[in-house]
């Protein structure tokens, strides 16, 4: 309390008493110190430099001035009357990189696991709204893609790709320090740097949920010395990048279109330019042992889908402070996030890319009589199937959601003795949303407006999610000579609560207002069996660990260990605990050889890690009431899911070999291995005449992952005024089914209309997954149909999709849904105060299913009122809708991810706006792809579960049907931004 | 001394979180245990409402007996009765509803699968309760019997099937022999009765005879046993398609005779009605009224008097009878204000239509012609592939695939539509009905004596409730023909068919098909899981 209020006291009197102003100037061997900290010693006066190392500090005669940065050895200086203090600062040679690597912290070159750490400095720039678009190409084998432009949905993150099929395929996210944390909550200015563990070596400290990799983040925190305040701010616009073509009105009659007399670009009519705008506020500071760092950040994005975005204020605080002589170090951090979403209808998109092109946007353009009042006054062509105006769609439709991310956590760190420090970690995370969507009485889009006892639609949901964390571990630090020894030891105790409901009903009087506000409204109240209401809560989901490592250093090699005891709720009685160790070795062959490089290191690292089922309660079956109906309250349960008291944790073991390499302008980093999950968990299909039911959660199988990955660094030109640095990742990743209860399974359904109970992705035991299967489409037969290929050569054509699994079947795997190389490739240039950031992506060998294609791109004869897509690919003469390899394509892609040109401009330090960053950011402004749909980026899951309407999706399904392309995703934009920082 | 404390307060520590160490899993709102609730008689027809046999009674909805995908579409498509054909890019759907209609079918084929999974979903309920023990001896038997007709669908589709009788066995699979041999001695012995040759005897049956529709009592279990009877030829034959089983038509005969004279049901004929629920107000040609035939199916059939075992479907609270949903052209939603857009899928095939010939059931069954909306005026079909934008259902079909024209077939409307309707219907679906049971015993004592004619009293007593005169001669291809004017839309048209050696012939668009064909496949999935395939597959 005491230091909190020395610190306002700090703040404000700071700017106020002055004894004598003395500049200088700090820097090193290699230029100017920015950002070095100039402390008067004893007191709480202080300062940091600007970007030319310069500085300005009230000092009386007599003071001592201490500087220090970090990496380098510190200086005292006394003041003695002068008014200028220029000083060179050396490297701290005992001083290395420190990599934070969960429950502690290593020198690099101890680290014997697969670790990169991205900073700040070198995260992409530009109008980025979320926090992994920072590290996006960045780590080689690191994958983040988010195919198309929806501002409302996040980027899929793997890391060394496909880890699970049943359990969780994301990296677990730990922000300084708590585990289990959404980066929904950090704002991407807020962060200071982010590690990434990839193996499981290096994950596995961190138990299940680090299964699929780790990604470390920290936030900024305060610096010593008066209170710096900055602002940066992006304005962005968006665009369509790639659109699909379709017929032009003119073509569509000229093929036999039906003629509504009107000409609508339906794409134009639903789109807009989009556009971000972002501002970032932070101010830091901090005297004695008290830093402190606040700030608010502010966003408003509008996606090129008309109402679509969201606008959003996050506003974040942390505090560190010491106590008890210093032994006691107690950081508080805090954050609040409240997202006000417009979500709108994507499927707009599918609808505007087959809306017949002469139909007019409102029904008084109609040709014929049209009630136009009863779809609000747009037009609607009634007695089709699936067809709907979507400029009605999107603007009658509110489908919006307002979010909130609060979460705290306290950490407190004593020494106890000078080699033994204890930590406790309290945190607590929690994230509520409302959801509401109204369909109004005029939409004829799930609006029902022809129905005469049905028109209109709301729902109200909401969502209730709670992560609790509580940690205590010790940490034993002895050193003999040249010999290191870290012990770490602890406890993990994770609770997850969730629960939600949701309301949706039907038929209001009329337009007057949004009933979703007003469901009491509801005629479906009235009526039997109309209202959808659900509630749910989950149990206390526990994950409990305890864990231990030993980090053991001689000289030039390096040894860790660790083992992890891990409990989860989610098991049966008997399965709920598993172990799970770990070992890594390496060695500074560079200093035992003598090589004379600057690195050559060498690691091998081996881990077993496990993975829990995402759903709870499968060690018990799971039942439905079912109400006899008919005016009588009785009834009886059925079986909704069998149990699986047998279910046990699915394990991964996993082998890392990584060397390191430096020598003068060149880095080379090389990680190769090789990844086993056994007993993965997956819900499928099981025998009914067994399990009463067909669905199941099992141990079901057993998959291998081997993949490599190469970071190259090089800097091309580094002299005293130009400075030019490219790095390139590249990484490769195949997994393969290695056992399956079932020789071969189909997933992925095309879906309604026609093409129900087509599945595209096939998974065969024994061979790679993300496998596209079709028939081998080769030409048009003169009555209009397909011709494919007899693949077999047994003298019959078998391609009706419901046969695909059988022997005699005529089809082939015509692309992959994984890539096989995923490069990054940075370009940083700086020459005096300019500089350009050019970063390069791109994905190879990979194929999408183009389900707009295989949907609406066959001249089908009968279906004169839907328009047709008109892509290159397209076969005029096919009339026939069927699944094929026409659908299939190659989506290789090499773009520029993001262009970055800034320009820094000083005013001195002694000017209320210190210096400033002026910068345009180009994002996605151009992109290389035969690909025809919008986006060429990999589907790493399908979107819809695996299935589609009408179908259950399998668990699992979903990850096993990556590449598809769907009708309802959401077109990909590109941006252009102007962006500033300023620092006062 | 201070080193003291600081290690107690370690210790402490450590020992108070590392005994947190409970997972206990306690569950919020998952049932994981079966319950039951009684309910309270409601219903019409005095319905016994709701009980603890609910949970396996409503299995008769989960099989889809009246929706898409399942029985219905097993029976169905897969006969001259009905056909779903591709209309463009609509109604493809991987080729499976094709592959019914050519027998062409594959053990991959989705239908094959729901089937097999909805009907042992069924068998399991059934198990559960029977494993449960907290029913009385009537409760046991009706579910005892039900499980039995739920293996006899199973039997009749696959052969040869797994017979689990326990919730969570593995059991291995039996031939159609044995399958059969089950089923038969578990309908005998909830009807108490250890041989029907010789006449019935209910006397030590713990099934009743109040007549509830919704649950079985000794009538419906008669039923049951007589459609098992009535196909023993097929179901014991020793080879795909030769028909040489034992015979059990005496037992069938006995069955369905016993029923006709102490059931106490009657045909629907005149004074047997409602009010029509489909009239619309201002088309004079629809009926105030449904009478006699037509009421056995309509929306408010509940309680009629010729129903012995119905599934109970309600548009609200029993949902599952879509067939207004498959079968009607997305503009019919204007005919009867359905809250939601029809599919346009199922349609009759213009043959089968025709066979009506001016039957009165013709014009019960189906739906045909230049349609009305609700106020009377013409219904348009905007998206027209004719050039004609009125839409009128036509007996002609152009083609199967790939662009069957999308007004082309009459619609089955004999279960009726009502207006205002839901995507799911309120009309009870008829499992086992007293004209049923005549077309059983008339077949029952032709096939016991070789003799059709013995079939002309049954036959001619239904031709007589729709008004059609008295046929003085009767063969099989009659009586097969008379059947299918009675019990369209019914979901017995395949097996029918296949009893009558007409399922392997060739209709529209469907070549002639291997005898083997007779039976489905058993799914692949199973068959990778270890189960063996029926022949020809």
């Amino acid at each position: 309390m005491k230091n909190t209020i020395n610190l306002f006291l700090c703040l404000f009197l700071s700017g106020v008493l002055s004894a004598q102003q003395i500049s200088g100037n700090v820097s090193s061997d290699d230029g100017p110190l920015p950002g070095a900290t100039v402390l008067v010693k004893g007191t709480n006066t202080g300062t940091s430099t600007d970007f030319d190392g310069n500085f300005t500090i009230a000092a009386s005669t007599g003071d001592v001035l201490v500087i220090s940065f970090v990496g380098f050895s510190s200086q005292e200086v006394a003041v003695s009357g002068q008014d200028q203090v220029n000083v060179t600062l050396a490297i701290d040679q005992a001083l290395e990189e420190v990599v934070v690597t969960g429950y502690g912290s290593q020198r690099e070159r101890e680290i014997t696991s697969a670790v990169v750490k991205v900073d700040s400095e070198e995260f992409n720039q530009g109008p980025i709204t979320d926090a992994v678009s920072l590290l996006q190409g960045k780590v080689a084998g690191l994958s983040i893609y988010k195919p198309g432009g929806n501002p409302n949905e996040n980027p899929t993150i793997r890391i060394r790709g496909l880890s699970t099929l049943g359990a969780n395929t994301s990296p677990l996210i730990v922000i300084d320090g708590v585990p289990g944390a959404t980066l929904a909550n950090v704002d991407p200015q807020d962060i200071e740097s982010v590690t990434v563990l990839k193996d499981g070596s290096g994950a596995a400290i961190y138990g299940a949920r680090g299964s699929s990799g780790v990604l470390l983040v920290e936030t900024k925190k305060g610096v010593a010395g008066e209170m710096r305040v900055s602002y940066s701010g992006n304005y962005a616009v968006s665009s369509i990048s790639q659109e699909i073509p379709v017929l032009s009105a003119s073509e569509f009659l000229a093929n036999g279109g039906t003629n509504i007399g009107n000409e609508t670009d339906w794409i134009d009519a639903i789109t807009r330019n989009g556009s971000t705008s972002i501002h970032n506020f932070a101010a830091s500071g901090g005297s004695g042992n008290t830093v402190y760092r606040v700030s608010a950040n502010v966003k408003e994005v509008e996606g090129i889908l008309n109402n679509t975005g969201y606008k959003q204020l996050n506003s974040r605080a942390a505090i560190s402070t010491t106590a008890m002589k210093d032994k006691l170090k107690i950081d508080f951090n805090i954050s609040y996030t409240k997202r006000d979403a417009e979500r709108g209808d994507e499927r707009a998109f599918e609808f505007a890319q087959f809306y017949n092109p002469t139909a007019p946007i409102y029904g008084a353009d109609s040709p014929f009589a049209f009630n136009a009042a009863q779809f609000g006054g747009y037009f609607e062509s009634l007695g089709l199937f699936r067809s709907y105006n979507p400029v009605a769609i999107i603007e009658q439709t509110r489908n919006t959601r307002n979010s909130t991310d609060f979460n705290y956590n306290v950490n407190l760190n004593y020494d106890l003795t000078d080699s033994f420090d204890i930590t406790v970690r309290a945190a607590e995370q929690r994230t509520t949303s409302k959801d509401q969507l109204y369909r109004p009485t005029t939409l004829l889009f799930e609006g029902n407006a022809v129905s005469p006892t049905r028109r209109g639609f709301a729902s109200h949901g909401t969502y209730d999610l709670s992560t609790k964390v509580y940690e205590v571990f010790g940490t034993l630090d002895k050193t003999w000579g040249e010999t290191q020894m870290v012990i770490t030891g602890g406890y993990s105790y994770n609770q997850i609560n969730a629960n939600g409901m949701y309301l949706g009903l039907g038929d209001f009087p009329d337009n007057s207002l949004d009933y979703s506000d007003a469901i009491q409204n509801s005629q479906d109240l009235l009526n039997d069996g109309y209202v959808q209401a659900n509630s749910y809560a989950s149990p206390d989901e526990k994950l409990i660990a305890m864990f231990g490592r030993v980090n053991l250093s001689f000289s030039n090699i390096f040894f860790n260990a660790s083992l992890r005891r891990e409990g989860s709720s989610k098991f049966g009685a008997d399965q709920k605990w598993g172990t799970f160790p770990a070992f890594g070795i390496g060695a500074d062959v560079n200093s035992i050889l003598g090589l004379g490089f600057d690195k050559l290191k060498v690691r091998l690292g081996y881990a077993t890690t496990g993975n829990i089922p995402g759903p709870n309660g499968l060690s018990v079956p799971a039942r439905n009431f079912v109400y006899a109906g008919g005016g009588s309250a009785g009834g009886a349960t059925a079986l909704a899911r069998a149990a699986n008291p047998d279910l046990k944790w699915e394990e991964k073991a996993e082998t890392n070999f990584g060397i390191e390499f430096d020598k003068g302008a060149l880095s080379v980093d090389l990680d190769i291995y090789s990844r086993n999950i056994n007993d993965f968990i997956i819900d499928r299909q099981v025998d009914v005449a067994e399990f009463g039911i067909d669905r199941r959660w099992e141990n079901a199988g057993e998959v291998t992952s081997k993949g490599w990955e190469l970071a190259l660094g090089y800097d091309v030109i580094n002299n005293g005024n130009m400075m030019y640095n490219t790095t390139v990742a590249l990484s490769s990743n195949e997994v393969t089914l290695d056992a399956y209860p079932i020789d071969r399974a189909q997933y992925g359904y095309l879906g309604s209309p026609g093409q129900n109970a087509v599945t595209m992705v096939r998974v065969v035991v024994g061979e790679p997954l993300g496998q596209i299967y079709a028939p081998v489409f080769t030409g048009v037969n003169a009555t209009g149909g397909p011709i494919f290929e007899d693949v077999t050569g047994d003298g019959t054509l078998n391609t009706d999709a419901g046969n695909v699994l059988q022997e005699d079947y005529d089809g082939r795997v015509v692309g992959s849904a994984y890539p096989d190389l995923e490069l990054g490739w940075g370009n940083m240039i700086t020459f005096g105060d300019w500089s350009i950031n050019a970063f390069f992506r791109g994905a190879f060998g990979h194929s999408l299913i183009n389900t707009f294609r295989a949907f609406y791109e066959p001249n089908v004869p009968s279906q004169t009122s839907y328009n047709q897509m008109n892509t290159s690919l397209r076969e005029p003469s096919l009339g026939v809708a069927q699944y094929s390899s026409l659908y299939v394509e190659k989506a290789d892609f090499f773009m520029l991810d993001n262009l970055t040109i800034a320009k820094r401009i000083d005013f001195g330090a002694d000017k209320t706006i210190k210096d400033a960053v002026v910068s345009f950011s180009a994002t996605a402004p151009f992109i290389m792809t035969s690909y025809t749909g919008t986006d060429p980026q990999p589907e790493l899951y399908d979107a819809l579960g695996g299935a589609e309407e009408g179908n259950v999706a399998d668990g699992g399904a979903a990850l096993l049907a990556p590449g598809i392309d769907r009708r309802q995703d959401y077109f990909a934009s590109k941006s252009f931004a102007l962006g500033l920082k300023l620092n006062f | 001394m201070k080193n003291l404390y600081t290690t107690l307060f370690i210790l402490g520590l450590f020992a108070v979180t590392f005994s947190c160490t409970d997972l206990e899993e306690e569950l919020r709102g998952v049932i994981t245990t079966n319950i039951s609730v009684q309910g309270i008689a409601t219903d019409a027809g005095g319905g016994a409402g709701a009980d603890a046999l609910e949970g396996a009674f409503s299995q008769l909805r989960n099989t889809g007996t009246a929706g898409h995908t399942n029985w219905f579409s097993a029976q169905e498509l897969t006969s001259d009765e009905m056909v779903v054909t591709t209309k463009g890019g609509d109604w493809y759907d991987g080729g499976w509803l094709i592959d019914f209609h050519k027998h062409q079918y594959k053990s991959t084929n989705p239908s094959v699968n729901n089937n097999w999974n909805s009907h042992y979903g069924a068998v399991n309920a059934c198990n559960e309760l029977l494993s449960g023990g907290s029913l009385d001896a009537n409760g046991t038997a009706q579910i005892r019997a039900l499980r039995a007709y739920f293996f006899w669908r199973l039997m009749d589709l696959y052969g040869n099937i797994q017979l689990p009788t326990a919730p969570g066995a593995s059991v291995a699979q039996s031939t159609r022999a044995e399958a059969f041999a089950f089923i038969e001695s578990e309908l005998l012995a909830a009807l108490g009765d250890s041989d029907l040759s010789d006449g019935v005897d209910l006397t030590s049956t713990a099934l009743g005879t109040a007549k509830d529709a919704y649950r079985l009592n000794q009538f419906g279990v008669l039923g049951i046993i007589s459609k098992l009877y009535l196909g023993a030829e097929v179901y014991l034959e020793s080879a795909a398609g030769a028909k040489d089983g034992t015979p059990h038509y005496t037992e069938a005969a006995n069955a369905a005779q016993y029923i006709i004279d102490n059931g106490g049901y009657a045909l629907c004929a005149a004074g047997c009605k409602g009010i029509n629920p489909g009239k619309r107000p201002d088309v004079a040609s629809d009926p105030d009224e449904l009478e006699g035939f037509p009421h056995v199916f309509a929306p408010n059939n509940q309680g009629n008097v010729e129903h012995i075992w119905t599934v109970k479907y309600d548009a609200a609270t029993a949902g599952g009878f879509n067939l207004a949903m498959m079968a009607l052209h997305y503009s019919s939603q204007l005919t009867w204000n359905f809250d939601s857009q029809p599919w346009n899928g199922y349609s009759s095939l213009e043959a089968f239509y025709n066979s009506f010939n001016g039957d009165p059931r013709q014009g019960y069954s189906f739906i045909e012609g230049a349609q009305l909306d609700f106020g009377g005026n013409a219904l348009l079909d905007y998206a027209t592939d004719d050039g004609d934008p009125l839409l009128n259902y036509t007996p002609f079909i152009n083609e199967i695939y790939p662009d069957g024209c999308r007004e082309c077939g009459v619609r089955p409307g004999k279960f009726s539509y009502s207006q205002f309707g839901r995507s799911s219907m309120d009309n009870d679906f008829t499992l086992i009905r007293l004209g049923q049971v005549h077309l059983i015993r008339a077949e029952a004592l032709a096939r016991a004596a070789g003799d059709w004619s013995l079939a002309l009293a049954d036959v001619n007593a239904l031709r007589a409730r729709v008004g059609m005169g008295a046929l003085a001669a009767m063969d099989a291809d009659t009586f097969l023909a008379e059947r299918g004017k009675e019990m369209f839309s019914e979901a017995v048209r395949r097996t029918d068919l296949i009893r009558f050696g007409k399922y392997g012939g060739t209709w529209w668009e469907k070549p002639a098909s291997d005898a083997t064909k007779e039976l489905f496949p058993i799914p692949f999935d199973r068959i990778q899981e270890g189960l063996t395939q029926n022949p020809g597959y």
